[in-house]
């Protein structure tokens, strides 16, 4: 419990749909149960891979992902069931 | 196909990887579009001559990213790989690889060489790879995996005939590709679920490991659904394995996607050598930069389609009158040709050639759209116009794919229900086909000029005029959108959802020969389907307000008109008017009358919405019959305008009031603007869906329309 809160404090988890900056994450996490990271891990996005987050839909959803050479929209309400971390500053 | 000794190879691999480009290469024009059984998805096959001697049946199935069954796509391309389709059981499966993103597609690749049919893979968009200074020892990659790795560049038909040779070898030596270990876990739900499974049924010992482990990986699987015996037992069997993977500390969703990309890392260590002037897709980016832009991006966008939809509406305009010409230019030849027997003349001019004429000038529509459509899709702009679009759809259950389909139907709904073979979510497809009859086409304009004409801009003024023409063309969304959200509750139960991640591919130059296919595809399919079904229409329709035509009507009318002095036209116009009233349609419509008694809709109004059932705009035509004012009139007809300002009712307790007023106008542009009216609609809906689908549409928008028009009719009634 105690490490936990280490390391909530230390480093933040945050779930891809809040992230509002555009930049390079980590993935910590995924919910393998859900339907739409099946997908994603399909096209070789894993734990431990590196994301940018690239743009925004006008309407603030969608947002477009890339990993591994690969270009990818996803809705934000599938976002949330991808926990990253901020790798650097927004590197625009 | 014709020969049964020819062997069938099948066409795998991921969207935009130059699939279709390589089937096009391979067969050429010899090739045949159909359906899988029960399903909509579209088969496409081809005769691919190896040589003068040998020719091999390809087949191409649709691209996906995983054999993971999420999508019908997916599902269809486990069966035919794993032999269940019959006839169609490939002896050898071609996957089509992008250079570029190698690992990805390489997945997909894994996946299939588990169901045990040989493979050879076609390293494709070289080129491109090429130009970009990314370098692959495909010799180096071919050792490592066991199987042919033959560069290609598809679209320019390079590397085909290395492709045969190695199909060739690869069919008598039947290589198969090198598979990961699977961990302990994995091993032993596998076996025991083999064990299980034949238990329960003796036949299900031939699955092979791929199709097993579909079981176990796919969180609803393809293979499952063609397992004879009892449904629980299997299920349970299923469940157990799953279970045994999960102890051993792997999720069974996942597994797969981890153990298979870690399978393929060192595969493709030193494969790889991109050149220090790496321009990694720095060409898409900077596109997307703009494309994506949250302003800038959305104006490109709405300008795009705006140019689409004008492509549509106005500019295909020129062939559709073209066309238009050509059919009465014909009709009038047989009209007089046919002039000593009129019933033949008639089922000729107004039967056979506009049934021709009913479904042929779809064509410009038709082909302008897809040729956008397809120029769309192949550069990659699609994707991004879903992209931007999506948010606005996704409250009921629709996504960014539907745009393009909803907003060709405001132009006309059978390009736009074609349209929707882009859309592969199964479920929002036919939402989307569903909902497209709903946005005013283009065939619905003149009966609301005529109304608004007549009813609304003398009292009301030009701005309430344009106010109501805006309208008319928004009720059909502002019913579409809750019945979109309804139907996306109902059909959610039976069948699944698929999540909305979709790849936005690097923007490409597009492929002659691929738009030129889509373009052929769609028209071929709409003429040799959809066109019978409308012209039988036709025929039908035409028959019902031909028949019976008793001889006696001619001559009492012209008794009744023999002392007054009438010239010959306007005569002949009242016995058109009369055989029109006597025919079995017209009775019909009198004997539906009631039905729209509380619509405000005399007999001659609801004849007309019935004649009108195979062309919304043919109402104007068959008014003017109705009003013996012949069938050349149209909206802005001052003759028409007159006679249905002073029509009034012939019988009932309304007698004498007159039939139009501002509440039956507006009753009859909100049933127009609603309503399945066209059947050419209901003809596509089967082509591309199936008759049930089409045939309810057609009662629920009625409905809709009826009730929609029996609101208006007794609201303005009421309030005014």
């Amino acid at each position: 419990m105690q490490s936990m809160l280490l390391r909530l404090i230390l480093k933040p988890i945050m779930q891809l749909n809040q992230i509002k900056d555009k930049g390079h994450y980590k993935v910590l996490k995924m919910d393998e149960s859900q339907r739409c990271i099946s997908r994603l891990m399909d096209m070789g996005l894993l734990p431990g891979e590196l994301i940018r987050i690239r743009h925004e839909a006008p309407l603030g959803d969608p947002i477009s992902i890339e990993f591994k050479d690969c270009h990818v929209s996803i809705r934000l309400k599938d976002a949330a069931f991808l926990e990253v971390d901020i790798i650097n500053e927004s590197t625009q | 196909m014709m020969d049964q000794r020819l062997s069938t190879i099948a066409l795998i691999g991921n969207p935009n990887t130059g699939k279709t480009s390589l089937f096009n290469a391979l067969t050429g024009q010899k090739q045949r579009v159909g359906n899988y059984p029960g399903v909509t998805v579209e088969k496409k096959s081809g005769l691919w001559k190896l040589s003068k001697t040998e020719s091999l049946t390809v087949i191409d199935l649709p691209g996906t990213y995983s054999l993971s069954a999420q999508t019908i796509d997916e599902r269809i391309t486990v069966d035919v790989l794993s032999g269940n389709i019959p006839d169609l059981s490939p002896s050898l499966m071609i996957i089509v690889i992008d250079a570029e993103n190698l690992q990805r597609n390489l997945f997909l690749a894994s996946q299939a060489s588990e169901l045990g049919v040989p493979i050879v893979i076609a390293l494709n968009c070289w080129d491109i790879a090429e130009r970009k200074g990314i370098q692959i020892d495909s010799k180096l990659l071919e050792k490592r995996l066991g199987v042919p790795v033959v560069p290609t560049v598809a679209n320019q038909a390079k590397g085909i005939d290395k492709l045969a040779l190695a199909v060739k070898t690869a069919l008598s030596n039947k290589a198969i590709m090198v598979r990961p270990k699977w961990p302990e876990p994995v091993q032993e739900a596998v076996d025991t679920l083999k064990a299980d499974l034949s238990a329960i049924d003796q036949t299900s010992q031939s699955l092979s490991n791929g199709e097993i482990q579909r079981l176990i990986f796919d969180a609803s699987s393809a293979v499952a659904d063609r397992l004879k015996g009892e449904k629980t037992q299997i299920l349970e069997a299923i469940e157990k394995a799953k279970e045994t993977v999960h102890k051993g500390g792997f999720h069974p969703n996942a597994v797969e996607s981890i153990i298979r990309f870690r399978f393929l890392k060192p595969i493709l260590a030193d494969i790889i050598a991109r050149q220090a002037t790496l321009k990694k897709s720095i060409h898409s980016e900077s596109i997307d930069q703009l494309l994506l832009h949250r302003f800038w991006g959305l104006v490109i966008f709405v300008g795009m389609m705006y140019f689409v939809f004008q492509s549509v509406y106005s500019w295909s305009g020129p062939f559709m009158q073209l066309i238009e010409g050509g059919i009465a230019h014909v009709q009038s030849l047989a009209s007089s040709a046919l002039e000593s027997t009129p019933m033949l003349q008639s089922l000729i001019v107004d039967g056979v050639l506009s049934g021709v004429g009913a479904f042929v000038i779809f064509l410009p529509q038709i082909l302008v759209l897809f040729l956008f459509i397809s120029l769309l899709e192949e550069t990659g702009y699609m994707a991004r116009a879903a992209f931007l679009m999506d948010k606005l759809f996704q409250w009921c259950g629709l996504n960014g794919k539907s745009f393009v389909p909803l907003l060709s139907s405001y132009a006309c709904a059978i390009p736009g229900i074609l349209a929707t073979r882009t859309i592969n979510d199964k479920k929002i497809r036919i939402i989307t086909i569903m909902i497209a009859p709903l946005m005013s086409c283009s065939a619905r304009l003149p009966i609301y000029i005529l109304m608004i004409g007549i009813f609304v801009e003398p009292a009301y003024g030009p701005a309430i005029s344009g106010i109501t023409l805006f309208f008319m063309h928004f009720i059909g969304v502002l019913v579409a959108a809750p019945a979109a959200y309804l139907m996306n509750q109902c059909i959610q139960r039976k069948s699944i959802s698929i999540p909305f991640v979709m790849e936005l591919p690097r923007y490409r130059i597009p492929n002659l020969k691929n738009i030129y296919g889509r373009i052929y595809e769609s028209g071929y399919a709409f003429i040799s389907s959809a066109g019978t079904l409308i012209f039988a229409f036709t025929i039908i329709i035409w028959a019902l307000f031909y028949f019976p035509r008793p001889a006696n009507i001619e001559s009492e009318i012209r008794n009744q008109y023999a002392v007054e002095l009438i010239d010959e036209s306007s005569l002949q116009a009242k016995i058109d008017s009369a055989y029109l009233e006597n025919s079995f349609g017209g009775k019909l419509g009198k004997g539906l009358q009631p039905i729209f008694n509380s619509s405000g809709y005399d007999w001659k109004i609801t004849v007309a919405v019935i004649a009108s059932f195979p062309a919304r705009e043919v109402i104007i035509a068959t008014l003017g019959i109705l009003y013996s004012l012949g069938g050349e009139m149209d909206e802005n007809s001052r003759d028409l305008r007159a006679s249905l300002k002073n029509a009034t009712w012939e019988e009932g307790k309304r007698k004498g009031m007159p039939v139009f007023d501002i509440a039956v106008a507006f009753s009859i542009m909100i049933f127009f603007a609603l309503c399945m009216q066209c059947g050419a609609t209901v003809a596509i809906i089967a082509q591309e869906l199936n008759w049930l689908w089409a045939i309810g549409s057609f009662i629920s928008l009625s409905l809709i329309a009826w009730v929609a028009s029996i609101i208006t009719y007794q609201s303005i009634n009421f309030f005014l």
